[in-house]
């Protein structure tokens, strides 16, 4: 990706990040930024600390020591919900629906209790409604009688409802088949391109490279590199990155 | 007054060996036994019954009486610990706790029902003096709480011990070694089903006189307290933890000089509505009191 | 046998509210709550005071003790869960159990261990098709069935009762999906607290008011609950009944002091065999 004339503002941005479950710390000083209107991917090995540091940024992991920002605004005190409304989504990897729930009280709920005084008029916003068709005839379906696509369909539905500044994601693809892998990379470039921000982990690495604009590799709870995605992308052997030390440029 | 606290520390002694009971079943077994009171009563009933009816003798009462709750207690493990969920378990003890009550209150071919058993005979009761009889009975119940003591202490340190443990952190690890979890399992209910089958009989001996009435929930509330009070490490604490619960609770008796007003159903109601508010208290003040770990104990007075 | 077996659903019907009281708490705060029965004692003992004593009507009597159980639980809450809630299952079991020796001996203190009745009119039984029935149970076969349908309008409808039932459904979900955790819970104990309040008063009224009005339908609430699956609305409805008519029916072939043995018995066949009961489902803890 070529440099654009001026970077974007940085409008999530973590910076030495600790946090942990038990006695140790999983992620030990994680730097991190999500620019503006960007798609940036968390690769690296399991048990590297990607879904941990998600987790913290999305306010379900206390932050051990660092700060955590969000345009500027210090999201360090703030509850899990609270940051829901200051504008950040999160899509967890895994039991990311309501099961007992139908498709449609879904979406409402997270309507209801996602936007800070927004209208509440839709259920789904017409944009959003568009790049998820396929919920429209199942509203009454138990959201646990879907398939595991569907599910992480109306997962990333409900995270949009309110459309938010930055959508995190966790593994969207994890689990899928790959018709519905292509077809939520897709979804997320849309998404994007509707001005939100995204900041995804991944295991299927050159997948979502492919659509993002910046990589950052994380191995044993540290920032290995920072780099555009098509030079990572590039790379045979991702790696020789995962044991790396230094911080290349950003973007 | 010496008399007093001579009667306190009995009482001390047997209510300790129901705390440690219920302490080994839970802190090393990882079983929260909510029945303990039926099968206390259940201790008590047996071998009160087993000396008026079978006409055994203390030794061979007491005995009984802890097959008999060791073999209740190990049968309701066996059939429950298919449960997995810990709160379940407990509700479920809770429900075979009450039953026991139940029959307790209703057989009364077996138990005389509401009326109770009378004239309970005690170890060595026609030999000793009754004037020098209490101090027998205060030794007596400290051996048997130093015996206990050692015992379970014993057990935790053995192989066996080690194996619970291990079941205890893992178990789907101990399955794989080959290990019989449910066995392991049912034999440390048991076991402690045993040693409250002890209790149980001390209480007999003790009072002289059971009735449904003496077993209620409030016996759970205490051997709760006496394990959270007692905090960590595992038998020193329980035993203080039911010397202090009892010098508490005993002391609340005089309550009545205090404040002559109230009737005796009044001050009824306000000693256990202290037993309640203490259990609350201690549960979030002493919060290294509900032991998940059970400490070795490794020198025994 | 007819007749036995309307007592049952009259007995089932009672136990409906609290059933649900049970299950929703269970579904939002994650443990089973034994205080629930001496929360029914405290709540019928209020109504009376102001039935009885003060000449209030019992329907405005019941209302307000209504009210004010539901605050009384949200500080009931505050003061002795919200410190141990991060503690764990047995820890919150314990404490609801100390929870329920104070409040029913508070009803004790207050007013002694001999039975009380409410003050409304007494009304001749009536028969129909052979059945003896009296006003009571009809005032009773009325309440419960207002309140459940209004808690399924609630639980369906608001926002409130979607949030309620997503925290029981997945609560780290619930919340990334912006539900703040202390609002709910709040909510779940006024609302709870209003159900049993209202049990309470159907018990006081079908039986007598003494201090373990509430305990005495401790289990059989909770068997209903368990039955029904603990977390689901609808189980509790269900569950509620069917142990009220099978206790009931039980007498014709148990000796009548057992009948707690039945509720005793299905807890524990449910837990072992199907602890998630008829109509639960699985649900995640944090």
């Amino acid at each position: 990706m070529s440099h654009p004339l001026s970077p974007p503002a940085e409008i999530l941005r973590a910076t030495g990040l600790h946090a942990g479950y038990g006695a140790g710390d999983i992620i030990k000083g994680v730097d991190a930024a999500l620019g503006q209107g960007r798609i940036v991917t968390i690769i690296g090995p399991n048990g590297s600390g990607k879904s941990t540091l998600i987790k913290t940024l999305a306010g379900l992991l206390p932050a051990r020591q660092g700060e955590i920002e969000l345009e500027g605004q210090r999201l360090n005190e703030l509850s899990a919900p609270k940051r829901v409304r200051a504008g950040i989504a999160y899509v967890p990897q895994e039991y990311n629906v309501f099961r007992n729930l139908t498709v449609l009280e879904n979406l409402q709920i997270a309507r209801e209790f996602m936007g800070a005084g927004r209208s509440h008029h839709r259920v789904l916003d017409d944009e959003v409604a568009g790049l998820f068709p396929e919920l429209g005839t199942h509203h009454k379906t138990q959201a646990g009688n879907l398939s595991g696509g569907q599910r992480q369909m109306l997962a990333f539905a409900c995270a949009l409802t309110v459309r938010p500044k930055v959508l995190m994601l966790d593994e969207p693809s994890a689990g899928l088949s790959p018709k519905y892998m292509s077809d939520v990379f897709d979804k997320v470039k849309r998404v994007n391109a509707m001005g939100v921000s995204i900041l995804m982990v991944e295991q299927n690495a050159r997948e979502a490279l492919r659509i993002s604009h910046t990589c950052i590799v994380l191995a044993g709870g540290r920032v290995r590199a920072v780099a555009p995605a098509s030079e990572v992308l590039g790379m045979k052997d991702l790696n020789s990155l995962y044991l790396g030390d230094a911080q290349a440029t950003l973007h | 007054m010496t008399s007093y606290l001579v009667l306190l520390g009995i009482v001390v002694c047997f209510s300790a060996i129901l705390a440690l009971a219920l302490n080994f079943q839970w802190g090393l077994g990882g079983m929260v036994n909510f029945g303990l009171t039926g099968f206390y009563a259940l201790g008590a009933y047996a071998s009160a019954l087993l000396m008026l009816r079978a006409g055994a003798n203390s030794f061979f009462a007491v005995l009984g009486a802890m097959a008999v709750v060791a073999a209740v207690c190990g049968l309701v493990a066996f059939i429950t610990l298919r449960v997995t969920e810990e709160d379940y378990f407990a509700i479920v003890t809770l429900g075979v706790g009450e039953m026991l009550r139940l029959v307790a209150l209703n057989e009364d071919w077996l138990t005389k029902g509401a009326l109770g058993l009378t004239g309970i005979p005690r170890p060595f009761g026609d030999v000793i003096a009754p004037e020098n009889y209490q101090y027998f009975l205060l030794a007596l119940a400290v051996v048997l709480l130093l015996a206990t003591l050692w015992f379970l202490n014993a057990v935790a340190r053995s192989p066996f011990g080690r194996l619970v443990r291990a079941v205890r952190e893992d178990d789907v690890v101990a399955a794989t070694l080959g290990k019989n979890v449910l066995w392991v399992r049912v034999r440390i209910f048991a076991i402690g089903g045993g040693i409250i089958g002890l209790a149980g009989s001390m209480h007999g001996f003790y009072y002289q006189y059971i009735d449904p009435t003496q077993f209620s929930n409030i016996v759970l509330a205490y051997g709760f307290m006496a394990v959270i009070a007692g905090g960590r490490g595992a038998h020193r604490g329980a035993i203080f933890g039911a010397a202090a619960v009892m010098v508490l609770l005993e002391g609340s008796r005089f309550l009545k000089d205090l404040i002559p007003a109230l009737d005796s159903d009044q001050l009824a109601a306000i000693r256990i509505i202290i037993i309640g508010v203490g259990l609350i208290l201690l549960l979030i003040y002493r919060p290294q009191g509900f032991m998940r770990e059970y400490r070795l104990q490794t020198e025994l007075k | 046998m007819l007749q036995t077996t309307f007592n049952g659903i009259i007995t089932g019907v009672i136990m409906t509210l609290p059933a649900l009281a049970v299950t929703l708490l269970f579904g939002v705060l994650k443990f089973p709550n034994f205080a629930v029965g001496a929360m029914m004692t405290v709540a019928a003992y209020m109504a009376f005071a102001l039935n009885a004593q003060l000449g209030w009507p019992l329907l405005p009597a019941t209302a307000a003790a209504a009210l004010a159980m539901g605050t009384l639980c949200i500080g009931i809450d505050h003061v002795t869960f919200k410190p141990l809630r991060e503690r764990g299952g047995i820890t919150l079991m314990v404490a609801s159990l100390g929870l329920g020796f104070i409040l029913e001996n508070i009803a004790r203190f207050a007013y002694g261990n001999s039975a009380r009745s409410f003050a409304i009119e007494l009304a001749r039984p009536f028969r129909i098709a052979d059945v003896r029935m009296n006003q009571e149970q009809m005032i009773t076969l009325g309440v419960s069935t207002a309140a459940m349908i209004l808690m399924y309008l609630l639980l369906t409808r608001s926002p409130m009762g979607r949030a309620m039932r997503a925290v029981a459904d997945n609560p780290s979900l619930a919340l990334v999906r912006g539900i703040e955790s202390p609002r709910v819970i709040r909510w779940t104990w006024f609302i709870a607290g209003m159900l049993l309040a209202v049990g309470g008063v159907l018990i006081g009224m079908d039986r007598a008011l003494e201090p373990p009005m509430g305990s005495n339908y401790l289990i059989s609430v909770f068997a209903a609950a368990i039955l029904g699956g603990l977390g689901s609305p609808l189980g509790a409805f269900v569950g509620a009944l069917v142990i009220g008519v099978v206790s009931e029916l039980s007498t014709l072939v148990v000796p009548p002091n057992y009948r707690i043995g039945v509720p005793l018995c299905a807890i524990a066949v449910i837990l072992i065999f199907r602890p998630q009961g008829l109509f639960g489902h699985p649900y995640i803890r944090k």
